[in-house]
């Protein structure tokens, strides 16, 4: 599903290099539940961005479901994440002027389905989610959870390849972050989703197949 | 491109509708104005137009004016022309009128200028002096020793200075009348006439039989004034007039007035252009402000909209589709509020030296201003959400 192939990313600021990511490679199957492990700095979030299409590698290669991303135009890259990947943030990256199910069903607006075929499919998913008594609730409305859960809904509502998922549970509480993983322990055990998400609670662990140990932006152990 | 549409239309709406509705006030109703003062001036300056234009019609040229041909003083077999003339259908009247100079005396008062004459029956048809009557009585054809005055010679009573008038003679009063070719008569004062233009409210009248006698002429005139049923049509007029084979100097309305307008109207243009740039900038401004603040404030939300796969120019359009919002909905009101304010001053008109103007709010002003503001609009919406939106993903979500 995923390859990823001595990958590199080197920030210049100024006159000062940051190497983010030494070069990294592994493999990624279909179906699988990866989470991506490593202390603050260790290049985790810049290797999701890498593999989300959200920013360019400086070199490597990159190739998601036989597509050599990195080869890609923006405008390319840009269709490439509405219709293959599904991304959640740290911080619950939902817009405040649309309701829970409008946020959840704009990605699918934007592939052009039918207005009652995508307001079911989010429905649907937002009730998965435990939100189904919050459809019409705007971000402010919700609590950090619900807003994160939202989040999770967008991302899946578009039936992605490949679901990201950078530090979910950052913002949330014990109770809200097990409701989080518990959530993509399903969808990886019920759907087939292939999942990679990055962490640094060694509690998370359990809920992945496997973990990759990041450590200064090189693989520590897989 | 359709669902494009769709999205940017549904994220503008969602934006409008949830966004501040205090600053969505506030900017229609700053469009609004900015929309009644592009049409507003230039509307005045077409309505001195309009009332210059009227006032020479009515007053001083009639539709067309017919005069003598270069190196003659005057019109020869002038009934007989006027006989040809009203024959024409469409014509509503003629009037063959004498010129001359004169000096006007009332004890110490004396003014210069210039007298008319009239057949009081043909000017009737043609002018409106005998509805600005404020005083007196209008000639009759038969009076010799009577005269009619306007407003700016008669001069008003007890007001000293340097007005070029008789200190207010009224109604009744001897005016004493020098003509150029040097014969002395007094006249009785029988009307004062006021048309509320300065330059009309200064000249005399007197009867055409009279004045044939200062003057020792007959069946000549200086001009002729020739009234028509429709504005517009003197062109047709003027090739009818020649083919009825009259030889002298023709000319409408429009060929007498060209000069003073492009005089008076350049001046005012000059000023309705800037006032007309000021208001385009303005919108350019409020607009561009407006847009990029919004922008900048949901620099984040455009990041995480990109980041989930909608399209640069989907957020482009919503931002220029909330920008032609604010622009459509002042333009609405703005309307409004120029149709009262034109409604008030249509009956409460302004006063000029020219005359009483009121705004004339013509179509293609409208729709030129409707258009610049659209297209103001347009630009000043797109730039700073292109700007916005062509940002990198991670730097708009993080900063």
């Amino acid at each position: 599903m995923i390859k990823v192939k001595n990958l590199k990313r080197v920030y210049v600021m100024g006159k000062v290099e940051v190497r983010a990511l030494k070069g990294v490679s592994f493999d990624i199957e279909k179906g699988e539940f990866v989470g991506i492990i490593g202390p603050s700095g260790s290049g985790k979030s810049t290797l999701l961005h890498q593999l989300g299409l959200l920013d360019t590698p400086t070199s490597g290669e990159i190739m998601i479901a036989g597509v050599d991303v990195i080869g890609l135009s923006e405008h390319e890259k840009t269709i490439f994440r509405l219709n293959r990947l599904g991304y959640v943030f740290q911080e619950y990256a939902i817009l405040p002027e649309l309701t829970a199910v409008e946020n959840v069903y704009l990605p699918s607006m934007m592939i052009g389905k039918k207005r009652e075929r995508y307001l079911k499919t989010s429905i649907d998913i937002l009730e998965t989610v435990g939100l189904g008594e919050r459809l019409y609730h705007r971000p402010h409305e919700l609590s950090g959870g619900e807003q994160q859960r939202v989040a999770v809904a967008r991302a899946l509502v578009n039936k992605p390849k490949i679901l990201f998922a950078d530090e979910p549970c950052a913002n949330l509480d014990t109770e809200s972050s097990r409701h989080i993983l518990e959530l993509f322990k399903k969808l990886n055990e019920e759907l087939g989703q292939t999942i990679l998400m990055v962490s640094h609670e060694e509690w998370h662990k359990k809920y992945v197949d496997r973990i990759i140990y990041l450590k200064d932006g090189l693989i520590e152990k897989m | 491109m359709f669902k494009n549409l769709k999205v940017s239309l549904f994220l503008a709406c969602k934006s409008i509708k949830r966004g501040n509705i205090g600053t969505t006030i506030l900017t229609v109703m700053i469009m609004s104005l900015i929309f009644v003062n592009l049409i507003f001036l230039p509307s005045i300056v077409n309505g001195i137009g309009e009332t210059i234009i009227q006032q020479s019609i009515d007053c001083v040229y009639g539709n067309l004016i017919i005069e003598p041909k270069e190196d003659n003083l005057y019109i020869n077999n002038v009934n007989s022309i006027q006989k040809k003339l009203n024959s024409l259908p469409g014509v509503v009247g003629t009037s063959a009128r004498y010129v001359t100079g004169a000096t006007f005396t009332h004890k110490s008062k004396f003014v210069s200028g210039a007298v008319h004459s009239m057949n009081p029956t043909d000017e009737e048809a043609v002018t409106i002096f005998h509805k600005g009557l404020i005083a007196g009585e209008y000639l009759s054809k038969e009076d010799t020793d009577e005269i009619l005055l306007g407003v700016e010679i008669t001069g008003k009573e007890g007001v000293e200075g340097e007005e070029a008038d008789l200190g207010g003679v009224t109604v009744g009063d001897k005016i004493t009348i020098t003509f150029s070719n040097g014969v002395i008569r007094e006249y009785r004062l029988k009307g004062i006439f006021d048309i509320s233009v300065m330059s009309i409210n200064s000249y005399a009248f007197i009867t055409e039989k009279e004045m044939e006698s200062v003057l020792g002429l007959e069946n000549k005139a200086s001009e002729i004034l020739v009234k028509v049923s429709q504005r517009g049509t003197e062109e047709e007029f003027k090739k009818k007039f020649m083919e009825l084979g009259i030889s002298d100097d023709i000319k409408t309305w429009k060929e007498k007035l060209v000069g003073v307008m492009e005089s008076i109207l350049g001046s005012f243009s000059l000023i309705t252009f800037i006032s007309t740039i000021i208001s385009l900038i303005m919108a350019v401004v409020v607009i561009f402000i407006i847009i990029y603040i919004n922008t900048v404030n949901k620099r984040k939300q455009i990041g995480i909209l990109k980041a989930i796969g909608i399209n640069q120019k989907v957020i482009i359009h919503s931002y220029v589709m909330q920008a032609l919002f604010y622009c459509f909905s002042g333009i609405v009101i703005g309307s409004i509020l120029l149709w009262f304010l034109v409604s008030y001053m249509v009956a409460n008109p302004i006063s000029f030296p020219m005359g009483d103007v009121s705004p004339l709010v013509e179509q293609q002003l409208i729709v030129t201003s409707m258009v610049s503001l659209i297209i103001v609009s347009l630009v000043a919406g797109f730039i700073p959400s292109w700007k916005t939106a062509r940002e990198n993903i991670l730097k708009a979500i993080w900063g």
